[in-house]
Formats: C-alpha cells, sequence, structure tokens
C-alpha cells in the first residue's frame, strides 16, 4: 500500500474516530516521492494566528506581509515586553538574545531573520538560524538523531517528512512546555477472584 | 446388599459419574467449537508452502472479518536481504509523553481493556539508573523536573533467552534480526515471558477486543493481526511496515524525534551515524543477550 | 536393620545377589504372621477365613489382646502370602496380560463403603476441578490471577512440587537396591506408585498452565516441533514421561509376574531399577535448570538450585511414604515392618537439615552483598515496598521445616508414630510452600524491569489445583489397592477375590 493511500485510509479513520487517537493525527505529508526528505514548513513561519475565524469557522491566519508591506512598522524594542500595539504579550526565553539578534524589521519591507553576521535570511529558511547556534543540535537533526520524522527509513523505497525546529521550539521560548502523558497501561492487578465467566480486569 | 443391588448402585453411580463429568466440561465445548480443523491443524510458519502460506491469510483474514467485523489485509513480507534493523533512543530528549506507547496500542490492535502496549515507559531520577526507583505509572506533567524517561521495549537481542527456552520453537529470529512469535504455534506455556529479562513479552490472558473501526487493518502475520487467546506476542519493530522501508509507529508519533531507526548494515543509516558519534549503551549488558535496542544521552 | 527371615541360604543359586521379597519362597497360609483383628479378613469364602482367624486366633491371642498397635520390629516377619497358583507360574502372553488388565480394573472399582467414600470425594473434588478448567479454557487464562508480571503462579509451583515428589518417592529404592537394606523391598513398590500419581499430577499442573492445550501435538518430535536440546522445557517433558514409563513398567512387570505366580526375571526390572534412581535424579534437576537457566531472573540463577530441589524432593518423598506406609497398614493385610519406617526417618534426618542449610545459604549470599539482586529474597522475608503477602507463608513454611526437624531427631519419634506423623506433615507443608509458591513467585518479584507486582491465586487456580490432586490421589488409591490385592495373592491369574466383607464374621463386621 503507498503512502498515498495509507494517508488516505488514515485520515478516514480519523474523521471515524475523531480526536481520541492523536496518534493519528500526525499522518504523513502527502507527495514524499522515493529519497525525497521534505522538511515540514510550519505556517507560523509566515503567518500569524489571530483571535478571529473565517466564514467556516477555521481560526484566522495572516500572513506576516499582509501588515509588514502595507503598514509602517515600529523600530525593534529591546525587549518584547515594549510591544504597545502588535505582537503585543509575546513572551519571550531564549537566554540573552534580543528581537535584533534574529528579526530584522524594516518599514514596508517583508520581515526577514539575520544571521550573526548580518546575513538576511526569508522567515521561511529558520533552520539555518537555529543552527548558527546549537551546533551539536543541528548536527543530530541532520543525522536523523533529532526531531519527529514520518515516512521510510528506506529512502530507496520512499520519502520521509521531517519536523522542523519550531514545530516543537517555538522560537522565543523554545523550552518545549511540559504536557500531559498518553495513559499508562493499566496493569493486570487482580482484586478478586472472577466468578465464571466475568472478566478478570481490575 | 446382594450383587444385584450392588451392580445397580455401581451402575447408577457410573452413569452420575459419566453425567457430572459431560456437565464439568462443558464450557470447553464453546472454545471447541471455535477452532476449525483447519485451524488446528496449521502447521508452523517456517514450515508452510507458498501456497499454504496464502490459504492461511486467506482464511485469517476472514476469520478477522468474522470475529472482529473489519476487512483487513494481512501479508507475510520476508526479511529483505542485506537488512538488519537496529533502534536507538536518546534519552537526553524523550520527555515521557508516552505517545510512542499509545501509537504501539493503536497499530497493533491490542487489547482495548488493558490499554496494552509493548512499550513501558519508567520514569527515572536524574544521576540513578536503579531500574528498582522507575516508575511506570507516573500520571502527571512531564517531563518532570530531575526525571528522565526510559522507554523499554523488545531489545531484538542477538542472543535473545526467549528463543532459547520455546520448547516448540514458536519464537525465533529472523534474518533482519527481528524476533518474531507464530501466534498460531504458539501453546502458551509462557516459559519466553520467564526468560525475558526486559518485560517485553505479553501474553493474552483473553482475546483481544477492539472496535471495529479502531482496527488497523495493514496486518502482518508475524506482527499486528489480531491475535487469538492464549499465546504471547511481543515488539516486532512494526515489520509489516518497517519490511516495506517504513519507519515503525514508534517513532512516527514520537514528536521529539528521540527515536532513530534503521539498517544496521547501511553505513550511511542513521542509526549506524549514532553508534558511531554518540555514547551508546544497552540494558543488561552483563547478561549477554546482546541487544539491537541502543540507548544514548546527548551529554 | 532386621534380616529377611527367609533370605536364601549360601547354597541358593541367588547367593551373593541383594535378596528381596521375590526370590525367597513365601511361607504357607497356614504360618501367616498375627494381625490385627479389628479388620474383617477378605477371602473368597467364608469357611476358609473361618480357618485362618482360627488359626491367627491361636497364634495371635496374647499379643493382640495386650495392645492394639503392630508388634515391635523384632517380632515382625516381613513376608507376604503366596500366590495361589495350582500350576508353577503362569507363562506370560497376551491373554493373560488382559486378564490381568481386567482383574485388576475391576478391583479398583470393588471395595467397602469407605473406599466408595474416599474415592467419590476425591472424584467430586477432580469434577470441580475439571470443570474450573474448562472455564479457564474457555474464557481465557483472565480467570487465573496471573499477569505479565507474575505470569507463572499456582500451577507451576504444584508443578514442581509434584516433580519432586516423584523424584523423591524412588528414594527407597536406593537403599533397597544399592545399600541391600531387605525391609525395604517390600515397599519399594510403594515409592513407584506415588512417582507414577506423582508424575500424573505434575503433568496435569504443566497442562492446565498452558494457554492452548489444544496446541499440545506441537509438542510431538516428529509431528510438531520440538526444541530439544536448546530448550529446557524438551528435557523436563523427556525425562517426565520417560520417568512415569520407567516406573509404570517396574510397577506393572513386578505385579504381573506375581499375578501369573511367576518368579519375576532380574534382568526385567532390575536395570530399570537402577535406570531410575539416576533418572529420578535427572528428573528433579532438569526442572531446576528451567529456572536456574534464566539469566534474567537472578533468584532463581544460582547453581544452588539443583542440589536444593533434590534435597526437598528427599523430604517431601519419604515423608509422603511414611504417612503412605502407615495407611497401608490401616487399610490391609500387608506386612510392613518398622525398618522401612525407620530407614526413610533416618534419611529424613538428613534431608531436612541439608535444606535449612541450603536456605540458610542462599540468604546469607543475597543479604551480606546486597544490592538489587537481594530484591526477592528481600520481598520473600521481608517485604518490598510495603508488599508483604508471601511474608506470613515464608515464615510459616520455617517454621514448619524447624518444627519438622525438631521431630526427627527427637528419640521418641522413633516409635511414637503419630508424632512421626505430624512431623511429617508438616515438612510436607514446609517444603510445599518453600519450593512451591515460595520459590515461583518471587522469582517474579521485582519484575525484570524492578516493579513490584503481587500475585495470589483466584478461586479457579484454586479448584483445579485442588482437583489435580484429588486425581492425583485417585491414581495413587487405585495403584495401591490393586497392588496390595495382587501382592497379597486374592488377585491372581487363578482365582479373583471379591472384596466383598463377609456376611458372617465372628465378632462383627464394624471397622
Amino acid at each position: 500500500m503507498s503512502v498515498r493511500h495509507r494517508a488516505i485510509l488514515l485520515a478516514i479513520c480519523l474523521t471515524a474516530c475523531g480526536a481520541k487517537d492523536e496518534a493519528r493525527q500526525l499522518a504523513p505529508i502527502l507527495g514524499s516521492a522515493p529519497g525525497e526528505v521534505e522538511i515540514n514548513v510550519p505556517a507560523k513561519l509566515s503567518s500569524i494566528e489571530v483571535d478571529a475565524v473565517d466564514p467556516l469557522g477555521r481560526p484566522l491566519r495572516i500572513a506576516c506581509a499582509t501588515c509588514h508591506t502595507t503598514k509602517e512598522t515600529a523600530v525593534l524594542p529591546e525587549s518584547p515586553s515594549e510591544l504597545q500595539a502588535f505582537h503585543v504579550g509575546l513572551q519571550f526565553q531564549h537566554g540573552s538574545n534580543r528581537c535584533a539578534s534574529c528579526h530584522v524589521s524594516e518599514p514596508l519591507r517583508a520581515p526577514k531573520l539575520r544571521l550573526a553576521d548580518g546575513t538576511e535570511l526569508p522567515m521561511t529558511e529558520a533552520l539555518q538560524l537555529c543552527a548558527q547556534c546549537h551546533g551539536p543540535q543541528y548536527r543530530d537533526y541532520k543525522a536523523g538523531a533529532h526531531g519527529g520524522m514520518q515516512g521510510f527509513w528506506d529512502l530507496r523505497r520512499g520519502g520521509r517528512t521531517r519536523n522542523h525546529c519550531v514545530d516543537c521550539h517555538d522560537p522565543h521560548v523554545p523550552k518545549p512546555p511540559q504536557v500531559l502523558p498518553a495513559a499508562a497501561m493499566r496493569d493486570r492487578i487482580p482484586v478478586a477472584a472472577p466468578a465464571r465467566g466475568e472478566e478478570g480486569h481490575e | 446388599m446382594t450383587p444385584t443391588k450392588r451392580r445397580t448402585l455401581k451402575v447408577l453411580g457410573a452413569t452420575l459419574g459419566a453425567s457430572a463429568f459431560a456437565y464439568a466440561v462443558e464450557p470447553l465445548r464453546a472454545f471447541t467449537q471455535n477452532i476449525t480443523l483447519d485451524q488446528f491443524l496449521q502447521g508452523h510458519f517456517k514450515e508452510l508452502t507458498p501456497e499454504q502460506l496464502e490459504v492461511t491469510l486467506a482464511r485469517l483474514e476472514q476469520e478477522t472479518k468474522d470475529r472482529h467485523g473489519r476487512d483487513v489485509t494481512i501479508r507475510a513480507d520476508p526479511a529483505i536481504e542485506g537488512v538488519e534493523f537496529g533502534y536507538g533512543l536518546n534519552l537526553s530528549i524523550c520527555v515521557g509523553c508516552r505517545k510512542c506507547a499509545e501509537a504501539c496500542h493503536v497499530e497493533n490492535n491490542h487489547d482495548r481493556a488493558s490499554n496494552n502496549s509493548y512499550i513501558r515507559v519508567l520514569e527515572m531520577t536524574q544521576g540513578s539508573f536503579n531500574l528498582e526507583h522507575g516508575n511506570a505509572s507516573y500520571d502527571h506533567a512531564v517531563p518532570a523536573p530531575d526525571k528522565y524517561y526510559l522507554p523499554v521495549q523488545c531489545q531484538q537481542c542477538d542472543n535473545p533467552p526467549c528463543t532459547k527456552v520455546c520448547p516448540v520453537e514458536a519464537t525465533w529470529k529472523e534474518p533482519d534480526g527481528i524476533v518474531v512469535v507464530d501466534y498460531d504455534w504458539c501453546i502458551g506455556c509462557r516459559y519466553c515471558e520467564a526468560a525475558c529479562p526486559y518485560h517485553a513479552r505479553r501474553f493474552n490472558w483473553t482475546t483481544p477486543e477492539i472496535a471495529p473501526e479502531e482496527i488497523n487493518p495493514d496486518q502482518g502475520y508475524l506482527s499486528n493481526r489480531i491475535r487469538p487467546q492464549g499465546v504471547m506476542e511481543k515488539c516486532t519493530f512494526c515489520l509489516h511496515r518497517t519490511r516495506r522501508g517504513e519507519l515503525p509507529a514508534c517513532l512516527e508519533a514520537c514528536p521529539t524525534g528521540a527515536r532513530v531507526f534503521g539498517n544496521l548494515l547501511d553505513p550511511e543509516s542513521e542509526i549506524r551515524w549514532v553508534l558511531a558519534n554518540k555514547r551508546v549503551f544497552v540494558l543488561k549488558e552483563e547478561l549477554g543477550t546482546r541487544p539491537r535496542f541502543f540507548y544514548f544521552f546527548d551529554k | 536393620m532386621t534380616k529377611d527371615a527367609d533370605a536364601p541360604t549360601d547354597s541358593s543359586p541367588d547367593a551373593g545377589l541383594p535378596s528381596d521379597e521375590w526370590t525367597s519362597p513365601p511361607p504357607a497360609p497356614e504360618t501367616l504372621p498375627p494381625r490385627s483383628l479389628r479388620l474383617p479378613m477378605r477371602t473368597d469364602s467364608s469357611a476358609t477365613m473361618a480357618r485362618m482367624l482360627e488359626e491367627a486366633g491361636k497364634q495371635a491371642s496374647p499379643e493382640i489382646r495386650e495392645s492394639e498397635r503392630p508388634p515391635a520390629v523384632s517380632e515382625r516377619v516381613t513376608s507376604i502370602p503366596p500366590p495361589i497358583s495350582s500350576r508353577g507360574g503362569v507363562h506370560p502372553d497376551i491373554p493373560s496380560y488382559t486378564l490381568f488388565l481386567w482383574r485388576i480394573a475391576k478391583t479398583a472399582f470393588e471395595s467397602t463403603w469407605r473406599y466408595y467414600l474416599w474415592m467419590t470425594m476425591l472424584t467430586i473434588l477432580a469434577l470441580i476441578g475439571v470443570n474450573a478448567w474448562a472455564g479457564q479454557t474457555g474464557g481465557g487464562m483472565i480467570h487465573t490471577n496471573m499477569t505479565d508480571h507474575v505470569s507463572w503462579g499456582l500451577y507451576i509451583a504444584n508443578f514442581t512440587f509434584g516433580v519432586g515428589l516423584a523424584a523423591g518417592a524412588v528414594m527407597m529404592v536406593i537403599p533397597a537396591y544399592v545399600y541391600d537394606d531387605h525391609d525395604m523391598h517390600d515397599v519399594v513398590i510403594f515409592g513407584e506408585l506415588l512417582a507414577i500419581a506423582a508424575i500424573v499430577i505434575s503433568l496435569l499442573f504443566v497442562i492446565v498452565d498452558m494457554g492452548r492445550p489444544d496446541r499440545l501435538w506441537h509438542l510431538l518430535p516428529g509431528i510438531g516441533r520440538f526444541n530439544w536440546p536448546r530448550s529446557m522445557l524438551t528435557w523436563d517433558v523427556i525425562v517426565l514421561n520417560g520417568y512415569l514409563l520407567l516406573n509404570l513398567h517396574i510397577a506393572g512387570y513386578l505385579l504381573y509376574m506375581r499375578f501369573l505366580g511367576r518368579r519375576p526375571a532380574r534382568r526385567w526390572y532390575v536395570p530399570f531399577v537402577f535406570i531410575s534412581i539416576g533418572w529420578a535424579i535427572s528428573v528433579h534437576a532438569v526442572t531446576a535448570f528451567l529456572y536456574a537457566g534464566l539469566g534474567g531472573r537472578p533468584f532463581w540463577n544460582t547453581a544452588l538450585l539443583a542440589p536444593r530441589f533434590i534435597v526437598t524432593a528427599f523430604v517431601s518423598g519419604p515423608a509422603f511414604v511414611i504417612v503412605l506406609l502407615q495407611v497401608v497398614r490401616m487399610f490391609s493385610a500387608y506386612q510392613i515392618g518398622d525398618g522401612p519406617i525407620h530407614t526413610l526417618r533416618q534419611i529424613l534426618r538428613v534431608t531436612i537439615p541439608a535444606n535449612l542449610f541450603m536456605f540458610g545459604s542462599e540468604v546469607f549470599t543475597a543479604f551480606y552483598s546486597g544490592g538489587a539482586h537481594a530484591a526477592s529474597m528481600r520481598y520473600l522475608l521481608m517485604g518490598l515496598h510495603g508488599k508483604t503477602t508471601l511474608v506470613p507463608w515464608m515464615w510459616g513454611a520455617l517454621a514448619l521445616n524447624f518444627a519438622s526437624l525438631l521431630i526427627v531427631y527427637l528419640p521418641v519419634s522413633r516409635k511414637n508414630l503419630r508424632l512421626l506423623t505430624a512431623g511429617c506433615s508438616m515438612a510436607f507443608g514446609g517444603i510445599w510452600v518453600e519450593k512451591g509458591m515460595g520459590l515461583i513467585v518471587p522469582g517474579f518479584v521485582p519484575s525484570t524491569l524492578h516493579e513490584v507486582i503481587e500475585y495470589q491465586p483466584s478461586l479457579t487456580e484454586w479448584k483445579v489445583s485442588i482437583g489435580i490432586w484429588a486425581a492425583g490421589l485417585l491414581v495413587l488409591t487405585v495403584a495401591v489397592k490393586v497392588a496390595l490385592r495382587v501382592l497379597t495373592g486374592r488377585v491372581t491369574i487363578d482365582t479373583y477375590a471379591h472384596s466383598l466383607p463377609p456376611r458372617a464374621l465372628p465378632g462383627g463386621t464394624g471397622l
């Protein structure tokens, strides 16, 4: 069964079982061809989620460029607490970095990222920016020892989709938040002898 | 008492005894009725000819449909030449979310009532590797401070104590390194479960019950088809997937990428990179089991 | 130990060979030794019986009126009545063997009301067990309380103990055939019959522990796949069944020859007897290796396990046989001297302390070095993380063992058979706990991932276990009854003596 068919089947199963099977929601992205290692480009790199919803009820996302190319944006502040009009409430816990350490924000230009030597990067190339400081993790990531993936281990037979850094690490608060674990196995700890015909579960 | 009276009493006693016996073994009737002659006479997997295998797979698919209400495909892909699987696990990144255990539960058609899984995640204290202080039933937000998490599943040992002790050779190590169980050959003596040092094996104390819509229909004969009652089972590195080149379900579910899987014989594989560049270790190395499951820390 | 009064003289062809009751000419019926008159005699004619009573009364009156207990060893003649055969022994062939089987089968179903009551009780218990097992097979092992943490429980505990009982029952063979204990020769057969029953019990326990008993045929070499020599379970299958066949042959052959009124040919049983000595040791050593070979279970992974198994087998076997011999004395005319009982008591005097010493050695090794490997022993003796289910059982077993040690060392237990029986029961019970539940369960607690999940057998498991023990006692009762009937000459190729109580018996028929 090809990746495509499997993904369709998974999609059908997803709708059938709802949100219960959280593992199924990480469905492989269609289109991975053999040998292709596709790195996911999360939407948050090029758009921002706002509180409003669209006519179909889905959360509305607005592209960064929409505002940044049409409005006169302010100068990058020293810290996010100084933001007053837009991006208010942004949490920040990334060492001793400042906004200008990574961002380039000039009026009427799409926002860009910058490396330490001033080289500009499009926002979608954030991975390079993470890599410039977090070398060991980037090295592990390239070798396949860091960061989630879906698809094929055998790239001669299929492709693979990799998580992007920001899929797990919010660049402003990179430490992943705590989560509640999935339920543990219900070990059979029989408390009473089951009568004939009854199950012995606790 | 006259001999005739005695004989009459004896006949009465014998009749009573026979009917009592028939009543006593009545629950067996349902059990034996469920077993067809084909099932009963089915030979060992390694001895089935390709035609017999095809017939067997078709019969098993039909039985699954009858018993569990879902159309399934059961494959029996052989091991690929030049492939030997290895698995790595990064203990620095694992956060103990148990998504791997959950994915295993779903992928392998486990009994829903027990939330069974081949993976058991132990919460360990930083600075200690004492399994006695591990806890598998933690229920709080993870990762907890000062803890690290140790998922344990079948290590697919190179010198497996479990295959040594099976009296009927129902479990063996395949050429690609996976230790498999023939569910239709296992007699359920549980000697392998006693022999395994990693708590990797599970026994079907009852027939697994799964709602039809939750069944994973992509099944393998030696891996995730729905097992009958009274037989052993274990992690098979999702061989119905991995022999097709796909990643195992636990790896795909891991959000942090702590799991690394690949072909140990391929020098370019991720697992080979881990073995060459990380300080890997195995559990209970002193037992001489030579696991294929390698743990490592980043620092 | 007294010499057999009928031992052959030096001129006999058997000079120099170990003598036994089969080679010495049996005495005539008129010289029947005195016996307790509390029991009605069982013959095929009341006239013969009356005559025999008169004879016995003439000889027995002074002693029997004084005390009801059997006379002292020196006064006893350990011989048996002759086979009632007019010919010089019938040639063995298929018709006579068929008659043998038919007659002993009839014997199994004919006896006193006490026998019927006993057998009915046992049958009821066995049927309850069968029913519970049928429910377990149909509904799954979930009817037991075993889990993936403690995956072996009461069944395998009883299996281990049963194999030990079988191995130890043949303990009497060593004094009889290796050390020429003549008194022991008369009673060796009871040990072999006990071994047969104990093997049946063990095999039944293994079968009920299987998740798929319908797949038993997978074990058959040639048809199934028999993982010999790698799997110790296959060794166990071979030695257990071989031991069963060995004992069936020896006992069956001797009884069949007695039935035919023939002298048994030594080549058909003596070599097998010697083989059975070695085989008994290997049966239980193999069972021990089942557990001792598992590196992942440090509680079992000790070299001392096989010696401990042998020694405890030689506690439980002789303990049971001492009680069995007294039961045989109570319900049969077969003469059993005190010699065998004293010999077995001497054996207990060695094996009970040997076992306690080995256990002490295990305890020291575990606790002095400490560490995680002591966890199972700690669980057994003190509890682990607050889980203490087995602690009272284990200390109780130790108390029983020490009490039985005391009893067998008291000089008074030599004469006071009631005290000895009490001591034997304590030893039996103590070993059952220590070797059964006290060995199997701690091997799983803590688990291989060091988790502590406890285990207590479920009702189904108790029912099945008691049912199997009842079935084993059924087998033993039938076997002993049949053997006694043949040995006392009441069932032969020529005669079949019914076991109906005579209608008229001087002194009443009450038992």
